[in-house]
């Protein structure tokens, strides 16, 4: 699979249909994103693979976006997961990113990944290489709306108690671009001190992202107090899912429900 | 460290830090663990959510302390009284594990028999926790399969922080906690690289790798290595001596790297004074810090983004890091400064790389001999490491073979802190750290999404001394010891028993230090941070 991947970017650095190419590398003993240019050697490109297939994964949509802003009139190519595909959509939904300036190379996550994540999509619409894999059914979310609401709220309110307050999960999402922070916002979230307001602080980003999140699972993975904030999420895309049909970043042109005015949408 | 090492040998983390999760109890004194280091937070909480069990003593609650199977506040400075209490009730109770003491320690007798006339009674009477409480604590502890002791800098910052190591070592030896993977001994160290400054013996004692300058065999080796004929083998100053012999005058000049005494050192005002009187004062620095302001010379280094090299983490684990990007302005990283200044007072240094040093440091330190830059891409490798070959070592004592031979019990008994409250200083007063700031906060003050969490200082204190003093959250208090006074905010919290009030010292403004006892651990020279005494009134 990387073969191909590597050809193609070959492919699109040396015709000059793109500037760059955001892609990983493996350097040092460690995977990192990287902007391979033309000319550039692509023998150290890797797609995350380090203990797990695809289990070293970055922001690249977010590398892209900061690329992007500095140089508006170039097109850049960017490797992309099905999440990270979801994510272009969203950003150019939020105009963020523009299509026409953007080449994405998608491959589908192996089995084990997408099983990992519970990911609904594993594949992008747009698969440059490898096989896919169907989506999986959400259990987790399953298995935690089946405790009652007692047990719930407790295991949340632990949860989130452990939060050291990071920033990590917003840092690192590929979908938070604000300049004003919500989780900034003194009249929202008490700045300083340990520990933060609790549920507020996590709830004020789940509601936040409603209508963004694409599931990748990065913030959870960043978390450094393993707080699931992924199921979280998963819940609030639920929600949206169930109440106006609509899943971020699933179709490319579809605008939120959350950005129109008017009466409820037809289910 | 030193408390440590008479114990076992070695001063370091006996555990590496993923080891936490696999700990049936995990032991926390001292240390605000969540707050200062949350990346071992993380290996607790897993821990936590493993089925182990957390047991959490500080006299200031802490964030950790809410997870805790039982949370204890005891009083300022009777660590050892609390410590020497569990391990009367393990004795009581037969808890404690033979095979091991009689296999790998000595002086055992002498320990215990300095325990005899030591009662719980007597150990809840000086610590203010329940006989009750003292028992889970020990049984929670010594009936545990594998359990670890965490500490930080609530046990070492005492006129009897080096006491406190050792009853902490009594404990894990006498219960066999210690030498096996997910139990030890583990002492937190704060900076990045602060294990790795003292492994390349910057210290007044050692040469790298803890090798003492007072043995011919090491001096030796590196008057051998360095090309002269002898090395001194007098144990130099610590920081405390250092600002005394300049009151003395036989410190002439003094050469600070990295370091901010005027915000980070007991008694302040002595400080200034000192730094002010030294005839030559030479502060390297990244940024221009209020010691810096004071220095003749100031000598501008690099960050880690600006530099190669390697640090040494808390758990003895080398890592690299790399320059990302070139240095600012004038500024250079440490090691050619420090090459640069040797050459012109005549003694040559020609590295050309932090790897050639690095090599160096290999060649004449056995526990880093195994350990190269090649070996060091990935996640680095830790200490000991004497060979080629040798995979580093994540536990040390391993199977109760002990650095020095076999570990070594101490007799220790309680003594007071320095100073104890009165009259006219009525409340015991006790410092530490806050919230997204490291230190005498210069770097993270000019990080500007950290200087936005905590802008400035404050003093803890409880609801109760809030209402007598009759002042409310955010008044101003004028806060004095024997030594200083300040102006400070208060903030009104339970973490603080009545009669305690807590300091974050990252504040220059309202500099805590300026009242700090500078007292000192008399092995360890470490001053007595974590305990003074002082008056309040509404200001």
């Amino acid at each position: 699979m990387i073969d191909r991947v590597k050809e193609k970017i070959n492919e699109l650095l040396s015709e000059g249909s793109v500037k760059g190419v955001v892609a990983l590398v493996t350097a040092n003993g460690h995977v990192a994103p990287c902007l391979f240019q033309k000319g550039d050697d692509l023998d150290t490109l890797c797609l995350g693979d380090t203990e797990k297939s695809g289990d070293a994964r970055y922001p690249l949509n977010r590398v892209l976006c900061t690329i992007a802003r500095q140089y508006p009139d170039d097109v850049f190519g960017v490797l992309v997961r099905g999440c990270d595909e979801r994510g272009l959509y969203g950003l150019y939904r939020l105009n963020q990113l523009e299509p026409d300036k953007v080449v994405p190379i998608g491959i589908p996550c192996p089995e084990s990944l997408a099983q990992a994540c519970e990911c609904k999509k594993p594949y992008p619409d747009d698969i440059v290489a490898g096989e896919k894999f169907e989506g999986i059914s959400q259990q987790g979310v399953e298995d935690m709306d089946n405790k009652d609401l007692s047990t719930r709220f407790s295991f949340w309110m632990d949860q989130f108690s452990k939060c050291v307050k990071c920033y990590g999960c917003r840092n690192i999402c590929p979908m938070c671009f604000c300049r004003e922070c919500s989780l900034e916002c003194e009249d929202l979230v008490s700045k300083g001190d340990l520990p933060v307001d609790i549920p507020v602080f996590h709830l004020t980003r789940a509601m936040h992202m409603a209508d963004r999140c694409i599931d990748c699972g990065l913030c959870e993975e960043a978390c450094p107090s393993d707080i699931p904030l992924r199921l979280l999420y998963k819940k609030t895309a639920e929600i949206m899912n169930t109440e106006f049909g609509f899943t971020s970043g699933i179709n490319k042109n579809e605008k939120s429900p959350l950005s129109l005015m008017g009466p409820a949408p037809e289910k | 460290m030193a408390g440590l090492a008479a114990a076992f040998g070695s001063g370091a983390m006996t555990n590496a830090v993923s080891e936490l999760e696999l700990s049936d109890t995990i032991f926390i004194i001292g240390s605000n663990t969540a707050t200062s280091h949350p990346l071992v937070a993380t290996r607790i909480f897993r821990a936590i959510e493993n089925g182990g069990k957390v047991i959490v003593a500080d006299p200031r609650k802490n964030q950790i302390a809410d997870f805790a199977e039982l949370y204890i506040q005891h009083n300022l400075g009777t660590d050892v009284a609390l410590l020497n209490g569990m391990m009367r009730v393990i004795l009581d109770k037969n808890l404690q594990d033979d095979t091991f003491i009689a296999e790998n320690t000595e002086a055992f007798q002498a320990f215990k028999d300095a325990l005899d006339d030591f009662s719980v009674e007597e150990a809840s009477q000086i610590t203010g926790v329940s006989v009750a409480d003292i028992e889970t604590l020990a049984t929670l502890y010594a009936e545990a399969g594998s359990a670890s002791i965490v500490y930080c800098m609530g046990i070492t910052q005492h006129t009897t922080g080096v006491d406190n190591v050792k009853s902490l070592a009594n404990l894990a030896m006498l219960t066999g906690n210690i030498g096996k993977l997910g139990s030890g001994v583990n002492p937190l160290r704060g900076q990045n690289n602060v294990q790795g400054a003292c492994d390349m013996g910057a210290l007044p004692n050692v040469y790298t790798g803890y090798q003492p300058v007072t043995l011919g065999p090491a001096n030796k080796k590196f008057a051998q290595a360095w090309g002269v004929d002898e090395l001194p083998s007098n144990i130099g100053l610590t920081l405390p001596e250092m600002l005394s012999g300049i009151e003395k005058d036989e410190v002439k000049a003094l050469w600070i790297m990295g370091e901010n005494p005027v915000v980070s050192d007991p008694d302040a005002n002595h400080v200034v004074k000192a730094l002010e009187k030294v005839e030559l004062l030479i502060v390297q620095d990244i940024f221009l810090t209020p010691t810096a302001k004071l220095a003749d010379v100031v000598l501008p280094g690099t960050s880690f983004a600006e530099k190669d090299g390697t640090f040494a983490n808390t758990e003895r684990r080398v890592t690299r890091v790399r320059k990302a990007v070139d240095p600012v302005g004038d500024s250079k990283p440490d090691w050619e400064i420090i090459q640069d200044i040797s050459n012109r007072f005549g003694f040559e240094m020609t590295y050309t790389s932090p790897q050639e040093i690095f090599d160096e440091i290999a060649s004449l330190t056995p526990s880093y001999a195994g350990i190269s830059y090649d070996r060091l891409e990935g996640p680095g490798l830790q200490w000991p490491c004497p060979t080629k070959e040798h995979p580093g070592t994540p536990f040390l004592h391993k199977d109760g073979k002990f650095t020095r031979g076999k570990g070594l019990f101490h007799a220790i008994g309680h003594k007071p802190p320095n100073e104890v409250v009165d009259d006219e200083y009525p409340f015991w007063m006790t410092t530490g750290r806050v919230y997204a700031h490291y230190h005498t906060g210069t770097m993270t003050r000019n990080s500007e999404s950290l200087d936005f969490e905590v802008r400035e200082g404050f003093l803890e204190m409880n609801p109760a001394d809030a209402k007598t003093l009759d002042v409310c959250d955010g008044s101003q208090v004028k806060m004095a010891s024997r030594r200083g006074e300040i102006l400070t905010k208060i903030m009104i919290t339970e973490r603080v028993s009545p009669g305690l009030v807590f300091m974050p010292f990252h504040f220059e403004e309202a500099n805590v230090n300026k009242l700090t006892n500078p007292a000192f651990d008399p092995i360890a020279k470490i001053p007595e941070f974590k305990v003074c005494a002082v008056k309040l009134e509404k200001a």
